[in-house]
């Protein structure tokens, strides 16, 4: 209940703008590519012709041609690696933040797949620090 | 080509109870993850050198009707398109999205010990054995974004070509829905620790 409390009134602070920031829930890969192709998308056909996607060639180009690129694109590049990177923290850190949890609340489930399902649903028994990873990691 | 731009198509496999091929042309992470997870037996240990062979050598038969194939044909599927720039291997950014979902899916915990197999197609539009190398290109390329762009473990996914050897059942051959890739799970790769 003081969990929910405290959602509401982060929700609260971030419609009304005021407050410490909140970090922002982190984009999937689909979101995070899909925001990419809105942004860069014009910048990536004109100065990254016939490169494809992969082995940070595109990135690298976006970089090299730097002064050519639009600002919007810049800007989107930024915000989604890092959101990409906290996502890829979350996920790689998962097992180790909830691994108490998962012992206490959903001991005796084997694969991975339903600990997880099993954790989500428990959301209220489970620690803030393996809630957060869950989200983080775009499990919900 | 009468076409400016080629599709593939990604065909996403799981179990081994259903042989329906599903186009799914709005796809979601969540009907990936349940389409690829449901594989309940043993998946068959594969060879891509021997499955292109098959292929090549199918002499126009199904894939169904070939012994390494037909373990593989038995998984449930769900296509999906990837449309590519005109006989290049470079992925539109419109199907970059598409990309994205299948790789938020492999790194779903519901997926994530997988192994799975791309399959590239073309459809019957120009020679033979250029389809068969631009085929194996692009199945490459995508397992290329996905095991770096997208962090997928490399030595979880297997690419292969195989042109228009083998078209999709009940599609003629030079229907633009044969440029298609095929993702197939291959089973476990390794517990997580």
């Amino acid at each position: 209940m003081q969990k929910i409390a405290i959602r509401l009134a982060a929700a609260a602070l971030l419609s009304t703008g005021l407050g410490t920031p909140v970090p922002a829930q982190t984009l999937s890969y689909a979101d995070a590519v899909t925001q990419l192709a809105d942004a860069c998308g014009r910048d990536i056909k004109t100065l990254c012709k016939g490169l494809n996607l992969g082995n940070g060639r595109i990135y690298g180009c976006l970089q090299d041609r730097s002064a050519e690129v639009s600002q919007g694109c810049k800007t989107s590049l930024a915000g989604v690696l890092q959101s990409i990177a906290q996502r890829e923290h979350a996920q790689a850190s998962y097992k180790q933040l909830c691994r108490r949890d998962a012992i206490k609340s959903c001991g005796g489930i084997k694969g991975d797949g339903f600990v997880l399902a099993c954790l989500a649903k428990k959301e209220r028994r489970v620690s803030e620090e393996c809630n957060q990873a869950i989200t983080d990691a775009g499990w919900r | 080509m009468a076409v400016s731009v080629s599709k593939m198509a990604l065909l996403l496999a799981g179990g081994i109870f259903s042989c329906s091929v599903a186009f799914a042309q709005d796809v979601s992470q969540e009907r990936i993850i349940k389409g690829l997870g449901k594989l309940t037996a043993a998946a068959p240990a594969i060879d891509v050198v021997i499955l292109q062979q098959e292929a090549v050598n199918s002499g126009g038969k199904p894939m169904s009707a070939l012994p390494n194939w037909k373990k593989i044909a038995k998984l449930p599927q769900m296509v999906v398109e990837i449309n590519f720039e005109n006989d290049s291997i470079a992925i539109e950014p419109r199907s970059y999205r598409t990309l994205g979902m299948i790789a938020d899916a492999l790194h779903h915990p519901n997926l994530w010990d997988y192994r799975f197999l791309v399959v590239g197609h073309a459809s019957s539009t120009g020679g033979e054995k250029h389809n068969l190398e631009l085929s194996g290109q692009r199945a490459d390329a995508i397992k290329e974004a996905l095991s770096t762009t997208f962090a997928v473990d490399p030595a979880r996914l297997f690419a292969v070509g195989v042109g228009e050897y083998l078209p999709i059942e009940g599609v003629k051959a030079d229907a633009s829905n044969n440029r298609r890739v095929q993702l197939i799970n291959l089973g476990v790769f390794k517990s997580k620790s």
